[in-house]
């Protein structure tokens, strides 16, 4: 590879990330790539109201990963569509062209999509609005790793912010499992080398937990722990948004 | 390419005349109101039917009789590469439209009114045949189902390679680029209700290509009447009657 | 779709109560599982499982590739599913598609273990042909030709089936290839290499109907369903994946109490699925 760049120096191609830093993750006094400790999160910033046109939106920003997503809606359901005495909802997340390092990398994500709407049905209350459809369109700016509970967290809050009725806020947390260690809120390169993952999306005031996705091996012990540790973030990201939606109602106020 | 042997056999050691094996199952998806597997030598297809039913879609209700639909789809490993389709291609869109007309043909939709009839056929293998082994499923589905029909239509392919008429050819005979005649036949009523052909043939030559295809046809609904007359035995004993 | 009745409602969720379900299983009893395996001749490997009125083929097909320059030492294993438009009419044209997708997503999940390949049913690093240049990939291919509830499970086992029924051309690489150049390969067509297919994960999908939960849930009763984990789990009892279907929110400690259940259910299934593959495969070798 080395070589073949040396020849074609004009054309630049992203850094491949090689066999070199694998290793280091199963050091004993490997540190993750941005310093932070094992069980710690990123610094998570929620904003409401960012884009006009829709009922409600919201963004967010963990590190690397931005993501806003919008609300529309309640609207009249398609024709087509059979009478329901329940709402539907409709979500839709994409990646723009520049979100990934590797330019227009899945910029649709049909699986994300499902997933988004798994997450969000148990907890918005769909009987309140009946014969109507409300859209979720969710935008990555910026994929830089735990992206889709970054996206769950963000349309319950978007949702909160266009009025719908939800029994509570969905917040979701991942974690990955590296060697003997779990890290939680993995950033892409934790992410591209984990032996397994946990994602886990809950309403914390109900301690109910609406989505559950494990990959890789584990033993049960290992789950309970991953579990317990996703929870905690989860209610304590809960929090955040919580302070977020209350500071945006009373600048309105005023 | 030498396609028939100085011995007079086929690449697969079939003679010109002969058909290949083949194997019929009823009922082999529960769910449905009538099913049907069908094999000819390596193709392999399932017909699955559902209705007569109420109209999905009411702007297509027809007064006077039942509306046919059909759709034709094949499954990925049903061919030698690796093809990852997308649905409702030219070709199956094709097919799905011969088998809808044919089989419309033979069912007396007007004694079902504003009601509607599935018939689905997925190609399991595909090693040439498949129109004919789709209609061939299609009829005993629809016979299954207990769908009112004028006559069992089957069908059958013929073609014409080294200067001689080859009964149900096979994918390599197929792909031979000769004439490729699809006859779908009512047994009873000894009327054609499809003819297909691709490709160029004398007249004198397509008769006698034709007329082949036909005794295909035939032998077919023999083996159908028999599958179906045992399943209806079945049926009986089963009920204990 | 599934149009019940009040009183059909009423009567699977009190049968469910009181562990007699309409068709006279317990509530942890699966349907009986029938296994057909060589299908499908073109593939490497295909098997057919049926469950109650549910049926599905699932076909292996191994093509040469080259490997990702993530990781370099692994093959590639994926998994796509398709519903059949026999097994529903609601699977006409495009109806099907979302349900595909999903059931793929979770098989991938339940199957294929973490991005760096841990944990994976399949051992990777044994599709490696030449490291860093040509590996097999295997594309798997799962079609739903019946469908009466408990797709998942029912699809797993015939991943598995039809895992164990495939051979692999043993490939002979030329030697002296170096650098960059794709190495000359000589691909057997009589010698076979086996999949070991022991750690295979099976997959157990627990629905929740009223306060109780169910194996192998019949589509009558999935449309009871309050919600639905998949657990996939391995012969030694870890768990190699895990996905929840339906809205309704679960309590943490009922997620635990399902995985507990989930594993010593299938115990019990991974040994009948071993011996149903085994017949399977002797019936196959006889004719």
């Amino acid at each position: 590879m080395a070589g073949r760049r040396g020849t074609n120096p004009t054309t630049y191609s992203p850094s491949l990330k090689t066999q070199k830093t694998r290793s280091t993750i199963f050091k004993d006094d490997w540190v993750r790539p941005d310093g932070r400790g094992f069980q710690q999160c990123r610094p998570a910033f929620f904003r409401t109201s960012a884009v006009t046109a829709a009922s409600g939106s919201a963004y967010a920003e963990f590190g690397n990963t931005k993501v806003i997503v919008s609300v529309f809606g309640p609207r009249e359901s398609k024709k087509a569509m059979m009478y329901s005495d329940i709402g539907r909802l409709n979500c839709n997340v994409s990646y723009t062209t520049f979100a990934t390092p590797v330019r227009a990398q899945g910029s649709d994500r049909k699986d994300f999509s499902s997933m988004l709407h798994k997450a969000l049905e148990g907890a918005v209350i769909l009987e309140t609005f009946p014969k109507t459809t409300v859209d979720v369109f969710a935008l990555v700016l910026e994929s830089g790793g735990s992206d889709l509970p970054v996206v769950i967290s963000c349309a319950s809050l978007a949702l909160a912010d266009a009025g719908i009725l939800m029994y509570d806020l969905v917040t979701s947390v991942s974690l990955s499992c590296l060697g003997k260690n779990l890290v939680i809120d993995p950033i892409l390169e934790e992410e591209s080398y984990q032996d397994g993952s946990l994602m886990i999306t809950c309403m914390p005031s109900r301690y109910e937990v609406t989505q559950l996705t494990i990959t890789g091996e584990w033993s049960t012990p290992k789950i309970n722990e991953g579990m317990q540790l996703c929870l905690d973030a989860c209610s304590k990201l809960a929090n955040i948004m919580r302070s977020c939606l209350k500071e945006a109602t009373t600048t309105s106020q005023e | 390419m030498e396609y028939v042997n100085p011995e007079g056999l086929r690449l697969d050691g079939r003679r010109p005349m002969e058909m290949r094996q083949i194997r019929a199952e009823i009922g082999s998806v529960a769910k449905a109101d009538g099913s049907a597997l069908f094999e000819m030598g390596n193709t392999k297809v399932i017909a699955a039917v559902y209705g007569p039913r109420e109209v999905q879609n009411r702007s297509q209700q027809i007064s006077d009789k039942a509306l046919v639909r059909c759709e034709y789809s094949m499954a990925n490993f049903s061919t030698g590469d690796r093809m990852r389709k997308p649905k409702g291609d030219r070709r199956s869109t094709e097919i799905s439209l011969v088998i809808r007309q044919t089989m419309e043909a033979c069912i007396m939709t007007h004694l079902m009114p504003r009601s509607q009839i599935d018939i689905f056929v997925q190609v399991l293998q595909a090693d040439g045949g498949t129109r004919s082994a789709c209609i061939n499923a299609a009829t005993l589905a629809l016979a299954d189902a207990g769908i009112p029909l004028r006559d069992l239509v089957t069908s059958c392919s013929a073609g014409y390679l080294n200067s001689t008429p080859l009964l149900d050819l096979n994918y390599v005979e197929d792909s031979a680029g000769g004439p490729d005649v699809t006859v779908g036949f009512l047994p009873k009523l000894d009327k054609v209700t499809l003819l297909q052909m691709d490709s160029k043939l004398s007249i004198d030559l397509f008769e006698n290509v034709m007329q082949l295809a036909i005794e295909g046809c035939k032998a077919v609904a023999n083996y159908i009447r028999e599958i179906l007359l045992e399943n209806t035995k079945q049926l009986e004993y089963r009920r204990g009657l | 779709m599934v149009g019940l009745s009040l009183g059909e409602k009423n009567f699977i969720q009190g049968g469910i109560a009181q562990d007699l379900r309409s068709d006279g299983r317990k509530r942890l009893t699966y349907r009986p599982v029938s296994v057909e395996t060589g299908v499908i001749p073109q593939a490497n490997g295909s098997a057919r499982v049926r469950m109650g009125a549910t049926d599905v083929i699932s076909s292996v097909k191994a093509e040469l590739g080259k490997p990702s320059s993530l990781q370099p030492d692994k093959g590639k294993v994926s998994i796509y599913v398709d519903c059949s438009p026999t097994a529903a009419p609601m699977f006409e044209g495009r109806g099907g598609d979302e349900l595909s997708t999903d059931l793929s997503v979770a098989l991938q999940c339940c199957l294929l273990g973490g991005k760096s390949g841990a944990g994976a049913g399949i051992d990777l690093s044994s599709l490696i042909v030449v490291e860093g240049k040509m590996c097999w990939g295997l594309y798997i291919d799962c079609l739903v030709v019946s469908s009466d509830g408990n797709l998942l499970d029912a699809l797993g086992a015939a991943i598995k089936a039809a895992l164990s029924n495939t051979g692999i051309p043993r490939v002979l690489v030329a030697a002296g290839a170096s650098g960059d150049e794709q190495p000359e390969v000589d691909i057997s067509d009589e010698e076979f290499l086996q999949f070991d297919t022991s750690d295979v994960p099976v997959i157990v999908t627990l629905t929740k109907v009223g306060r109780h939960y169910i194996v192998d849930a019949t589509s009558e009763e999935e449309s009871q369903m309050s919600s639905a984990v998949s657990i996939s789990v391995n012969r030694k009892g870890h768990i190699c994946g895990l996905t929840k279907r339906g809205g309704a929110g679960l309590d943490p400690s009922i997620v635990l109490d399902m995985i507990s259940v989930a594993k010593h259910v299938s115990e019990q299934l991974m040994n009948k699925l071993d011996s149903e593959i085994a017949a399977a495969e002797a019936v196959e070798d006889d004719s």
